[in-house]
């Protein structure tokens, strides 16, 4: 029996998300003067991407061989925005934008970390008998 | 991976916006000085108006090279100053024949300072300087909740 469910896990990634989320945010607010400077996303990878990447797998004869794969847990990569121009200097952080997602990312942050203390605290119950 | 990444890349910039205000004081500061430097003839030349040259800090070999070797390296991306350049427009000149630095025309040289140029430029220093505190503040208010998992 799992006593620790997936969906403290799932969390657990989340959170992991969130706070590369935070600093991805935080290198483009910083370089909102930066020529040339492209800004970062931090994106779920979509299944076609995985399905793509998990083509070609090592053939692992003994299970502590490692995988082809080394972040196979991950399911997030930080990709950069190539394609477009907001100024003269071929900067494109959007600013709003980088602004709204902080305050966002802040939000979802604080919802996951409520929602993984309220697991906690029913585990918790659990072991003190209800009392 | 150190969890102050976001922190480090919001605060180099708040100095790099420091720096930049800096040298937007220093021009402004500036804006009538003609006897800054002497040149190779003995002669004085006006102030030469300043600007900060801003890059990101990914850009050296090292941060290529981890970029390369390793796939979970996400280190956020912050900023420096990589050199203040002077602005080669040539200088305005005035017709002043009473000032001590005018020509036998009568003319004089002076700074190559726009004050109107440096004021938004100020602006956008100062906004950009705001926009990295809220960072912070984002970033401390996030770690502050990560503590109280658990509790």
């Amino acid at each position: 029996m799992n006593l620790f469910s997936g969906t403290i896990n799932t969390l657990q990634q989340s959170l992991n998300y969130s706070s590369i989320k935070n600093q991805t945010i935080a290198s483009n607010i910083a370089n909102v003067d930066t020529p040339n400077y492209k800004a970062k996303d931090v994106v779920f990878k979509d299944v076609l991407q995985n399905e793509l990447s998990s083509s070609i797998a090592a053939k692992r004869t003994h299970p502590r061989h490692l995988s082809f794969d080394l972040d196979q847990r991950l399911s997030y990569q930080t990709v950069q925005r190539n394609n477009t121009t907001f100024n003269h200097n071929g900067n494109n952080v959007d600013i709003d934008k980088e602004m709204a997602e902080l305050a966002q990312n802040q939000i979802y942050y604080q919802s996951l970390v409520d929602r993984i203390n309220g697991k906690f605290n029913s585990l918790q119950t659990v072991i003190k008998g209800g009392r | 991976m150190s969890i102050f990444n976001a922190f480090n890349a919001s605060s180099s910039a708040l100095t790099a916006q420091r720096l930049r205000m800096d040298v937007i004081s220093s021009n402004i500061a500036n804006a009538n000085t003609t006897r800054a430097t002497v040149n190779e003839n003995g002669e004085y030349e006006p102030y030469r108006r300043k600007m900060v040259q801003i890059e990101p800090t990914d850009k050296s070999f090292r941060t290529f090279l981890q970029k390369a070797t390793s796939t979970t390296d996400n280190k956020a991306t912050g900023v420096k100053v990589t050199e203040i350049v002077e602005d080669e427009e040539p200088f305005k000149l005035v017709y002043n024949p009473s000032h001590p630095d005018a020509n036998e025309a009568g003319y004089v040289q002076m700074p190559n300072v726009d004050p109107l140029k440096e004021m938004v430029d100020l602006m956008s220093a100062t906004r950009s300087y705001e926009a990295n505190i809220t960072a912070i503040n984002a970033s401390k208010s996030m770690l502050m909740k990560a503590l109280e998992i658990g509790k």
